[in-house]
């Protein structure tokens, strides 16, 4: 079955460059390529070079809809890589290695990806989304097409710049609120069938302090976070780090989103060894 | 017999027989309030070969979803031709059926009404299967939608179908988008407002959406009226 292995891209900024290295192979054999992913980057979108690569030595009729799998669970191509990664594969030895598969879509797990227009959708709808919990949905009603266009075709084409001159305006909030109206965020873990934890939860105590990670936790997900004297079970990591409790989810959230501007926690059991 | 549905679906190709289950509760994981209201239904459905493509993007604005075709429609007979319908609400839409080679085939419905604290409204989810299991494709499911619906559907391009990821089930679902709930909720409550009438937010919003998608509302569901989902003002908060 043929497989290609690809090293994590590292958090900062938006970009690595790719690295396609191709192995000498015959029709017969394992098949790898390594590529090095974009963490903020969704996997069908940076993908192109593998399915071309693999249709050169397939035949035609043996060529389904891509998807790609990690030790038996098939990857959303829908999560941000970043995420995918922290979720099932950060304990583990890099390179990360998955399975391309080219028949068998799952249809029952996976979301179809017939086109880059379904993954703009899709990362147009989160922004989108996020804009509601924070503003009510007023800054991005008032951007116009070519704003909504100019956020896709900053991440798609990997140009930060272009990206964050609009994204910007999804930043800000009147200061006498200290903040956004509601932190657009999920928690996402692998011990439970429950694919993600997303509800409404203010940056801003109606006392006027300020909230933190750990509030956040002790509200949504309080099996994450460590009591005196416990045991560490689990690990509460964003982009590949794991943040101190103590950090203000308001800063959390203007500084370590992801560019569909929700904040991507994944709770992950501490490893063993 | 057939139960009369609140707000008729014309589909003249469509029957639905259908098992109510679990609607007025809530089955979900962590304690009610994360639950949601399912319902499977059994339909037989036309799929017609010359299946309407949702067109791209977007140049007007899209209509406010105020009505829904009103006149009712006989049932046709299972695998008779679709009629042409003509929809008297709307001039614009006097709606040239294409009659094509398509066949009936009985799917499973399953649908789920969830609510989204983002919107603060509800949100449709379904997805559909054959007999055999195998799921619908989003191509499949648009062309069970009644070309009158599609119509507009495809007009208000805002008002769409697309496949996400179940919030609670983790699986893919087809979701028929919430825009403007709130535009075509208001006269709605508006009226019962001024009648004195408690109202049942999630039925009434239903039999607006629902029957875009084959889930017909019947009529006794209507009169139910549960104290705790009964809003009189559209904004929470």
């Amino acid at each position: 079955m043929p497989y290609f292995s690809c090293f994590s891209g590292d958090s900062r900024g938006m970009t690595t460059s790719v690295d396609t290295a191709l192995l000498p192979f015959k029709p017969t054999t394992k098949h790898r390529q390594k590529l090095l992913l974009p963490r903020v980057s969704y996997l069908t979108l940076v993908t192109d070079k593998v399915k071309k690569h693999f249709l050169k030595v397939m035949r035609a009729e043996d060529v389904e809809e891509m998807w790609f799998e990690y030790e038996g669970t098939p990857l959303k191509w829908h999560y941000p890589i970043g995420v995918l990664f922290d979720l099932h594969a950060s304990n583990n030895v890099l390179p990360w290695s998955i399975t391309v598969h080219f028949k068998n879509f799952p249809d029952h797990d996976l979301l179809h990806c017939p086109s880059n227009s379904v993954i703009e959708a899709h990362f147009m709808s989160s922004i989108k989304e996020a804009d509601a919990l924070k503003h009510k949905s007023q800054v991005v009603n008032d951007m116009q097409k070519k704003d909504h266009k100019q956020l896709w075709m900053g991440l798609q084409n990997d140009k930060f710049d272009q990206f964050w001159a609009m994204n910007r305006k999804l930043m800000e909030y009147p200061t006498e609120d200290g903040g956004f109206r509601y932190i657009p965020f999920r928690i996402y873990q692998t011990m439970s069938d429950r694919p993600f934890i997303q509800k409404l939860f203010r940056p801003v105590s109606p006392e006027g302090s300020a909230h933190s990670l750990g509030d956040l936790l002790k509200e949504m997900y309080p099996d994450a976070i460590t009591n005196d004297g416990e045991q560490k079970r689990y690990q509460v990591v964003i982009h590949g780090i794991e943040p101190l409790l103590e950090t203000p989810l308001q800063w959390l959230s203007e500084h370590l989103s992801h560019p569909d501007n929700f904040l991507h926690i994944c709770v992950i059991p501490v490893p063993t060894d | 017999g057939e139960v009369p549905s609140l707000l008729s679906a014309p589909p003249s190709a469509v029957r639905a027989a259908e098992r109510w289950l679990d609607l007025g509760g809530g089955s979900g994981e962590e304690g009610s309030e994360e639950g949601y209201l399912r319902k499977t239904a059994l339909r037989s459905v036309t799929l017609d070969s010359e299946s309407a493509q949702k067109q791209e993007g977007s140049g007007s604005d899209s209509e406010p979803h105020t009505s829904c075709p009103s006149s009712v429609e006989p049932h046709g007979q299972e695998g008779e031709q679709p009629d042409c319908i003509k929809d008297d609400t709307d001039d614009d839409d006097a709606g040239i059926c294409t009659v094509t080679e398509s066949s009936s085939q009985v799917l499973q419905f399953e649908y789920h009404i969830l609510y989204s604290c983002s919107y603060s409204s509800p949100v449709l989810y379904f997805r559909a299967f054959t007999l055999e299991g195998r799921s619908l494709s989003l191509e499949e499911v648009w062309s069970s939608v009644h070309p009158n619906f599609r119509l507009r559907l495809q007009n208000s391009p805002l008002n769409t179908i697309t496949q996400q990821e179940h919030p609670l089930l983790g699986q893919p679902f087809f979701v028929l988008h919430p825009c403007r709930t709130e535009e075509f909720m208001r006269p709605v409550l508006q009226v019962a407002q001024d009648q004195h009438r408690p109202v049942n937010y999630v039925l009434s919003w239903l039999s607006v959406v629902g029957p875009v998608v084959g889930l017909d509302v019947p009529l006794k569901y209507s009169t139910l009226v549960h104290p705790a989902s009964s809003v009189s003002s559209t904004e929470p908060d």
